[in-house]
């Protein structure tokens, strides 16, 4: 079970101004910026959940992944997983989790796929009937079993994806941390990893955190969702749900001479607003429809819950 | 096969990896420095008029030059930059999340790299030996002695390294002041002249410091100009500096991980 209370992360960083004079002052002075990139976070995971996480560039998604993965030290709060404190680095934690990072390369790019996993088997202490088991059935269910020998710094863009899901995942880890697993993949490759992705978690049981732009990895594989806004969670609950809280919008996409904008509209309110739209603009196309799920999280993202 | 093993072997194959530099590293760059060392030193000697100087004939002189080089890249282990280039570029925190100690995993790495070099440095010193001189059981001691004062000192440099590259936490580019430390260590280590030219209040000044150790012992170690009595406490100096730089690295961790942010992720 992960267990977070009131996690919070400041970092510290130095602003230039632009220039050639900014960087000559740089060279003297420089003015300290202190972000927030957490604000008292507090959740829940169960074993066995996978939990999508989702927020814009910046919302403080990956710091948090970065704290629960023992690489960064919270500025205050408490955080425990599986009775470790990540940041701890206890290695009888690290034996059981996992990081993914769609895009950062974890394994070794000189050498062909099965040499780092064989190296891996070693760190993580894999015995061979195990080791040659995993092998099997990720290479098998990624098909990748041809791209083993080969150096990973040949393989193409999605076939490295897959040798880091195999990677990661030979020591069948408890948690899983999934950031950007689809990030730069073909939509093929997409849904080869969101497949592996399903069969695994209803295989093995992990819990499970995914940080995805794509919302199509979020929708197929997370029945729960956390969105984040400026390192606060804004909503937490089931991606089901979502659909529900936005139930009384409609959303507008209206076209005009010079360019095509949407508009939520609650539903008492959408004649007022189409009149008013057609007064003050000179409108091409009005499309009224019902919000869709990444409609509704990307409002959610941008503006926060509405009240009712 | 315990981990560490899987490393050292995998480490070979990244280095086997690349045959070109391979050859290029230990022949040409071996063959160019001593050629201008030995030209050099010939004009030297023949301006002086002196067959001797400093105790170095133009023979021992040329030795001293061929072990330099290798001797150099057995302690300056994996390239500069193993470790800063990493936290660079976020390829660091995959040693965060292993379950293994990173100061274990990069110094081993690290000294793979001054094994191998050091073979080739046997290589070098037999073919030298062979061709120039005679190779008898004397200079395998020689040899056995300078390899592993060589490989003492690669540890002792490597933990130098872990603690001047963990400054890249605070400041992300740090490649000056690690130049600036490897000049500091060869040049007072010996590496460009040897220490007997050296002003006397200035050798007896960098005795107190590490850099003697690293370049300047386990090439006279090599060349057979230690006594038993100098050997052994050139292995407990450097064992001492070894910890204190140890010592120094994994206090700098234990601040920097407050500090480190995992970039590139």
């Amino acid at each position: 079970m992960i267990e977070v209370k009131n996690l919070r992360k400041t970092f510290i960083s130095h602003r230039k101004e632009p220039g050639l004079k900014g960087s000559l002052k740089a060279l003297f002075k420089r003015e300290k910026v202190i972000k927030e990139a957490l604000k008292s976070v507090s959740f829940k995971i169960q074993q066995g959940e996978i939990v999508g996480l989702i927020g814009a560039n910046g919302a403080g998604k990956t710091t948090l992944v970065k704290i629960l993965a023992g690489i960064v030290h919270p500025t205050s709060g408490e955080a425990t997983i599986l009775g470790f404190k990540p940041w701890e680095r206890d290695n009888n934690y690290r034996r059981q989790m996992s990081l993914i990072m769609g895009q950062k390369a974890q394994v070794w790019w000189d050498l062909p796929a099965l040499d780092s996993f064989l190296l891996l088997k070693e760190i993580y202490q894999i015995d061979d009937f195990l080791f040659k088991k995993n092998i099997e059935f990720l290479a098998d269910t990624l098909m990748i079993k041809d791209q083993l020998k080969t150096q990973v710094r040949k393989l193409s863009l999605g076939e490295r994806m897959k040798i880091e899901l195999m990677a990661a995942l030979l020591h069948q880890p408890k948690v899983i941390f999934l950031d950007e697993p689809t990030i730069g993949l073909d939509i093929s490759a997409q849904k080869a990893v969101r497949e592996f992705m399903r069969n695994y978690q209803s295989e093995f049981k992990p819990i499970t955190i995914l940080t995805s732009h794509y919302m199509e990895d979020i929708k197929e594989l997370c029945p729960r969702i956390m969105i984040i806004k400026e390192g606060e969670f804004v909503y937490d609950g089931a991606l089901s749900e979502v659909q529900k809280m936005m139930g009384d919008e409609k959303r507008l996409t209206v076209t005009t001479k010079e360019k095509t904008f949407k508009v939520n509209v609650r539903r008492s309110e959408l004649g007022s607003t189409t009149s008013e739209l057609f007064k003050s603009n000179d409108i091409l196309d009005l499309n009224i429809h019902d919000p869709s799920v990444n409609d509704i999280i990307e409002s959610i993202m941008n503006y926060g819950i509405k009240s009712p | 096969m315990k981990w560490w093993r899987f490393v050292v072997a995998s480490e070979i194959r990244k280095i086997l990896a690349f045959r070109t530099d391979f050859w290029v590293t230990f022949l040409g760059q071996t063959c160019i420095q001593i050629f201008i060392a030995r030209s050099l030193w010939q004009a030297i000697f023949e301006a002086s008029g002196k067959t001797v100087m400093e105790g170095y004939t133009i023979e021992t002189m040329t030795l001293y030059y061929l072990i330099v080089p290798i001797g150099s890249k057995m302690l300056t282990g994996e390239n500069m930059g193993f470790l800063s280039r990493e936290i660079y570029e976020g390829t660091f925190n995959r040693y965060l999340l292993y379950p293994i100690s990173f100061f274990n995993y990069k110094t081993l790495t690290y000294l793979t790299y001054s094994a191998f070099y050091g073979l080739q440095l046997c290589l070098a010193f037999i073919g030298y030996q062979l061709i120039f001189d005679q190779f008898d059981l004397n200079q395998v001691i020689q040899l056995s002695y300078g390899l592993f004062f060589f490989m003492l000192a690669s540890y002792a440099y490597c933990n130098l390294a872990l603690f001047i590259e963990l400054i890249s936490i605070w400041a992300d580019n740090i490649w000056s002041l690690m130049v600036m430390a490897r000049f500091l260590c060869f040049f007072f280590g010996g590496a460009y002249i040897p220490l007997n030219f050296f002003p006397d209040i200035l050798q007896k000044i960098i005795q107190f410091t590490p850099f003697p150790y690293f370049v300047s012992l386990p090439i006279n170690a090599m060349m057979g100009k230690l006594s038993t009595k100098e050997m052994i406490l050139g292995v407990v100096i450097l064992l001492v500096w070894s910890l204190i730089f140890n010592w120094l690295a994994k206090r700098l961790w234990e601040k920097g991980q407050y500090t480190y942010s995992g970039v590139g992720i």
